[in-house]
C-alpha cells in the first residue's frame, strides 16, 4: 500500500464528506425548525437527483433547467409533506414516535414510487465543470468534487446568515422554540413550519443533484444516505449546520480509511458504528453543549 | 437520638452560571410536617429535584436516614422510602384512576415478566391484592366513584388527589409534596390539609412546599429559602415575624 | 364477554377452520402470515407498550433463520436445537445492543436501531462463510419436534398459528399485568414512574430482548418452511414491513398484529398483476394511518361512526 493510495482514498472520502454534510445540513434545518428528525431526508436527494436525470436525458432540457427542476421538486415535496401530513398531526398533538413512523413511511413510499416509475436502474448526471480532474499531490480529484465542496460551504454560510439576520430565519427558529410565544408575537407558526420543510427539501434535492455525478442515483439509496447524513448531523450536535460539515468530514474520512484498511464492504459498518458510539457516549455531538436542545 | 430522616449539607447548584442554590443546609427530623417557603425563583423546585434524585447537585451531600444518597438514582431513593409529587401533577393520563393508584404499589409487589405471562396462582393472588388495596386507597381519598375514569380527563384538583393517593400507596417514609394546593378550591384545600395531617399521624414525615400560607400553617417547622440560601427556620408565626423574611418578601 | 374477546374467539375459530376450506396456495400464504404475526408481535410490544420504534427486526429475523440454516445444514444439528440457538443468540445480542442504546429515546433510538439493522444486513452479506452470502444456504430439513415432522403445509400451518396464538396470549397477559401497567405508565409520565421505584431502563431491555427472540423464532420457522435462506429476506425494507404490522391495527392492543400480518401478506398477493406497486401502497398505508388514523385501520369504523352521530 502506497501513500498515494491512501491520499487518493482520502480525497475521495473528502468529496463524500460534503455529500453527507449536505444531507446532514438538511436534517439539521428541519430539526431546528420543527424538532422532528426527518428520516426521509435522503429521499429528497433521490427526488432531486432523479428529476434532474430525467429532465436531462428523457426530456432533453438544458443542464441549468434540469438543476432548477430538481431543486423545485425537492422544495415542493417538502412543502406538501408539511401541508398534508405534518400539519394534521400537529393539530392533534401526535407523539414523537408518530412523526418518526411518518417519515419512515414516506421514505419507504418514495423509494417504492421511484422504483415503480423510474425502474431499478441507477443513473448518473454529468458533473459541473465537465468530467475533468485536477491533480493534487499525485492524486486525482474530479472538478465536480471541488464544485461540490464550494457549493456546500456556500450553503452553510448562507444558512448561517439566514438564521442570524433574516426575519424569516429568526421567525422559523422562534416558532420551533416556543410555538405559543411566537404566536403571540404575530408569527404564523404553521407557515414557518411549511417554509422549514420546503427549505429542507430544497437542500436535500441540491445534495442529490450534486451527488449524482459521483454516485449513481437509484431508488434504494434514500435510507442509507439519510443515515450517513444523520450520523454527520449527530456528530455536529444535530441543530447546527456547521457542525454537520465537521460531522460529515469525520464520517467521510473514517469511511475512506476503512476502505484502505479493511475492505470496501465494511465502510458503512464503520460509519454507522461511529454514529452509534457517538450517540451513546457524546449525545451532544463533537461541539459539545451547542447541540440537541439548543437552537 | 436517631438521625434526621433527610439532611442536606452545603448543597449548591448552578444552571449555566446562575447560582440557584448556594450552600443550603437543613435537616428534616423524623415525624411531623416540615415546610419550605420562598418566592418564585428562590430554588424550591431545584431543591426538591435534588432531594428526590432528578438532579445531581454541583456540590454538597444528601442523607436519607443518615445514609448518603447524593448519587443514588431516583428509583433507588424511592425504594429507600423517599416519594414525591410534582408541581404540575404527573399522572398517567391514558390510564384509569384505579390503574394510576395501583401503580403506587409497584415496589411492594413482585410479579415479573415470566409470572405475568403465564399467570401463575401467585401472580393472580397478587393482582387481586393490588386491586383491593387500590380500591381501599381510592375510597379513602374519595376517588372511588371515578375509578374507571381516565385520569387525563379529570380536573386539575382531582389529578392532584390521584397523585397523592398513588404516592401514599408507595408506602413512603418521607413524602415530598410540591405545591399540592395549587389549582384546588378553598374546600378542597381544607380537605387536603386534613389528609396531610392524617398522613403525618400515620408516621409519614412530610416536607411541604407551598405558596399557600393558610396551608403552610400545618407545618411544625418552616424553612424560608431566598435566592438559594436558607434565611430563617422556625414555626410559621416565627417566620412571618422574621425581619429578614419580611425584607425578602416585601422589601425586594 | 367484551367486544374484543368475542373477536378473539371468532378469529381463533376461523384460523382453526381455514386449512379445511382453503386451497394449498392460500394455506401457504396463511403460514407466512403467522411468521409475520410473530415477528410483528415483537415490534408491536416495543411500539405499543414502550413507544420504541425498532427498525432492526429483520436483523433478528435473520439471526434466527441463519442459526437454523447453518446449524442443521452445515453442523448437522436437530431443527429444535438450531431454533433454540437462534433464539438464544438473538436474545443475547439484543441484550448487548440494548443495554447501551436503550438509554436513548425517540428519534435517536429509532435511528440507532436503523443503523443496527443496516449493519446487520451488511454483515449477513459479508460473512459468506457463515451465511452463504447472496447464494444463501439451501436444503434445510423440515422442522420436526420429538420425531413428529411438520412436513406438509397443513401440519406447518397448525404449528405456526399455534405458536403465534400461544405467544399472543402470553403477550396479552404481559400487557395486562404489573409490567404492562408500568410500561404504559412510562408513556404518559416517565419521571413519575421512576419516582415509584420502577427501573425503566431494565423494563425496556426486557421488552427489547423479547422482541428480538420473537423475531428470531419467526425467522427460524420461516427458514425451515421455505428450506432456503439468503440475504434478500433480511433487509431494512423487511424491517419496515414488520413495523407496519402493528401500526395497521393500532399498536396498543397486541391482538392487532393478526389483522396487520394478514394485511401485509394478502395485499401484495392481490396486487401481483401490478408489479412492485404493493411496496408503494404499503408505504402509503403507513403514511395515511399515522397521519389520520392514530388508532389504526381497525379504529376506522368507530371513527366514521363518531363522525356520523356528531
Amino acid at each position: 500500500m502506497t501513500m498515494t493510495l491512501v491520499w487518493q482514498s482520502l480525497l475521495a472520502g473528502l468529496a463524500n464528506s460534503f455529500i453527507y454534510a449536505m444531507v446532514g445540513i438538511g436534517i439539521a434545518v428541519i430539526y431546528k425548525g420543527t424538532r422532528i428528525v426527518n428520516a426521509m431526508q435522503g429521499d429528497f436527494a433521490v427526488i432531486g437527483g432523479m428529476t434532474a436525470v430525467f429532465a436531462l436525458s428523457s426530456w432533453g432540457l438544458p443542464y441549468p433547467v434540469g438543476f432548477a427542476l430538481g431543486i423545485l421538486a425537492g422544495t415542493a415535496t417538502g412543502w406538501l409533506i408539511d401541508r398534508f401530513c405534518v400539519r394534521p398531526m400537529m393539530r392533534r398533538n401526535a407523539e414523537e414516535d408518530a412523526f418518526l413512523l411518518l417519515t419512515i413511511g414516506l421514505a419507504f413510499t418514495i423509494g417504492a414510487a421511484v422504483l415503480y416509475f423510474a425502474g431499478r436502474d441507477a443513473h448518473l448526471l454529468p458533473g459541473l465543470g465537465g468530467s475533468g480532474s485536477v491533480q493534487i499531490f499525485g492524486a486525482f480529484m474530479p472538478v465536480h468534487a471541488i464544485w461540490l465542496i464550494v457549493i456546500s460551504l456556500a450553503v452553510v454560510f448562507g444558512l448561517w446568515a439566514f438564521y442570524r439576520w433574516s426575519i424569516i430565519g429568526l421567525s422559523m427558529i422562534a416558532a420551533s422554540i416556543s410555538a405559543d410565544g411566537a404566536e403571540t408575537n404575530g408569527i404564523d407558526v404553521s407557515r414557518m413550519r411549511g417554509y422549514t420543510f420546503a427549505l429542507g427539501g430544497a437542500i436535500g434535492a441540491l445534495a442529490g443533484i450534486l451527488v449524482t455525478p459521483l454516485i449513481a442515483v437509484s431508488y434504494q439509496m434514500g435510507l442509507g444516505i439519510t443515515l450517513k447524513g444523520f450520523a454527520a448531523a449527530i456528530l455536529g450536535g444535530l441543530a447546527n449546520p456547521l457542525g454537520a460539515v465537521i460531522g460529515g468530514l469525520v464520517i467521510g474520512v473514517s469511511e475512506a480509511m476503512a476502505v484502505v484498511g479493511l475492505s470496501s464492504g465494511y465502510k458503512d459498518v464503520v460509519a454507522l458504528g461511529i454514529m452509534l458510539i457517538m450517540m451513546v457516549l457524546m449525545p451532544n455531538g463533537l461541539l459539545g453543549h451547542a447541540g440537541r436542545k439548543g437552537g | 437520638m436517631s438521625a434526621p430522616i433527610l439532611e442536606l449539607n452545603s448543597v449548591a447548584h448552578a444552571f449555566g452560571g446562575l447560582n440557584v442554590l448556594r450552600d443550603v443546609s437543613f435537616a428534616v427530623p423524623r415525624g411531623g410536617i416540615a415546610g419550605l417557603i420562598g418566592p418564585n425563583g428562590s430554588g424550591k423546585t431545584t431543591l426538591f429535584n435534588i432531594a428526590s434524585g432528578y438532579l445531581v447537585p454541583n456540590a454538597g451531600e444528601i442523607r436519607l436516614e443518615g445514609r448518603a444518597i447524593t448519587r443514588d438514582s431516583v428509583p433507588a431513593r424511592s425504594r429507600a422510602g423517599l416519594i414525591r409529587t410534582f408541581q404540575t401533577p404527573k399522572i398517567f393520563g391514558h390510564m384509569t384512576v384505579a390503574e394510576n393508584v395501583a401503580m403506587g404499589l409497584y415496589m411492594k409487589t413482585r410479579s415479573g415478566f415470566a409470572a405475568t405471562m403465564f399467570r401463575g396462582p401467585a401472580e393472580r393472588r397478587e393482582y387481586r391484592r393490588i386491586e383491593a388495596e387500590a380500591e381501599a386507597m381510592m375510597d379513602r381519598f374519595g376517588l372511588l366513584p371515578l375509578s374507571k375514569t381516565r385520569a387525563g380527563e379529570l380536573p386539575a384538583g382531582q389529578q392532584r388527589l390521584v397523585e397523592i393517593a398513588r404516592a401514599r400507596m408507595a408506602g413512603p417514609k418521607l413524602l415530598l409534596l410540591d405545591e399540592p394546593s395549587s389549582g384546588l378550591s378553598h374546600d378542597e384545600v381544607q380537605r387536603l390539609r386534613r389528609w396531610i395531617e392524617e398522613l403525618a399521624a400515620e408516621g409519614i414525615t412530610i416536607l411541604l412546599v407551598s405558596h399557600d400560607m393558610g396551608l403552610m400553617n400545618v407545618c411544625q417547622r418552616v424553612h424560608a429559602l431566598y435566592f438559594g440560601k436558607i434565611i430563617a427556620i422556625g414555626t410559621m408565626a416565627d417566620i412571618q415575624a422574621d425581619p429578614a423574611v419580611r425584607d425578602a418578601y416585601l422589601g425586594g | 364477554m367484551s367486544r374484543l374477546s368475542l373477536w378473539i374467539v371468532l378469529s381463533v375459530l376461523a384460523i382453526c377452520a381455514l386449512p379445511f376450506v382453503l386451497e394449498r396456495h392460500s394455506t401457504e400464504l396463511m403460514i407466512f402470515a403467522a411468521f409475520y404475526a410473530i415477528a410483528g408481535l415483537g415490534v408491536g410490544l416495543l411500539l405499543g407498550q414502550c413507544g420504541i420504534v425498532n427498525l432492526a427486526q429483520a436483523f433478528f429475523y435473520g439471526i434466527g433463520a441463519y442459526a437454523s440454516a447453518y446449524g442443521t445444514v452445515v453442523l448437522g444439528w436437530t431443527p429444535a436445537l438450531g431454533m433454540l440457538v437462534g433464539v438464544g443468540v438473538a436474545g443475547l445480542i439484543a441484550l448487548a445492543i440494548g443495554w447501551p442504546i436503550l438509554k436513548l429515546t425517540g428519534f435517536f433510538l429509532a435511528l440507532a436501531t436503523l443503523g443496527i439493522g443496516i449493519i446487520g444486513t451488511i454483515l449477513f452479506f459479508e460473512w459468506d462463510w457463515l451465511t452463504g452470502g447472496t447464494l444463501g444456504i439451501g436444503g434445510l430439513p423440515p422442522l420436526s419436534i420429538a420425531g413428529f415432522a411438520f412436513d406438509t403445509p397443513d401440519r406447518f400451518y397448525f404449528l405456526a398459528w399455534g405458536v403465534a396464538l400461544g405467544l399472543l396470549w402470553l403477550a396479552h397477559n404481559l400487557t395486562n399485568g404489573r409490567p404492562g401497567l408500568a410500561m404504559r405508565a412510562v408513556r404518559d409520565a416517565a419521571p413519575a414512574v421512576e419516582g415509584l421505584g420502577v427501573d425503566i431502563h431494565g423494563l425496556r431491555i426486557k421488552v427489547f430482548v423479547i422482541c428480538a427472540m420473537l423475531g428470531a423464532l419467526a425467522g427460524s420457522l420461516f427458514a425451515h418452511y421455505v428450506s432456503y435462506v439468503s440475504v434478500e429476506s433480511f433487509t431494512v425494507q423487511r424491517s419496515i414491513v414488520f413495523l407496519l404490522i402493528p401500526v395497521i391495527a393500532g399498536p396498543r392492543v397486541v391482538w392487532g398484529v393478526v389483522p396487520g400480518a394478514l394485511f401485509v401478506t394478502l395485499v401484495p398477493e392481490w396486487l401481483t398483476g401490478f408489479g412492485d406497486i404493493h411496496q408503494m401502497l404499503f408505504g402509503l398505508v403507513l403514511v395515511v394511518v399515522v397521519t389520520l388514523l392514530p388508532e389504526g385501520l381497525t379504529g376506522l369504523p368507530a371513527r366514521l361512526g363518531r363522525r356520523v352521530t356528531r
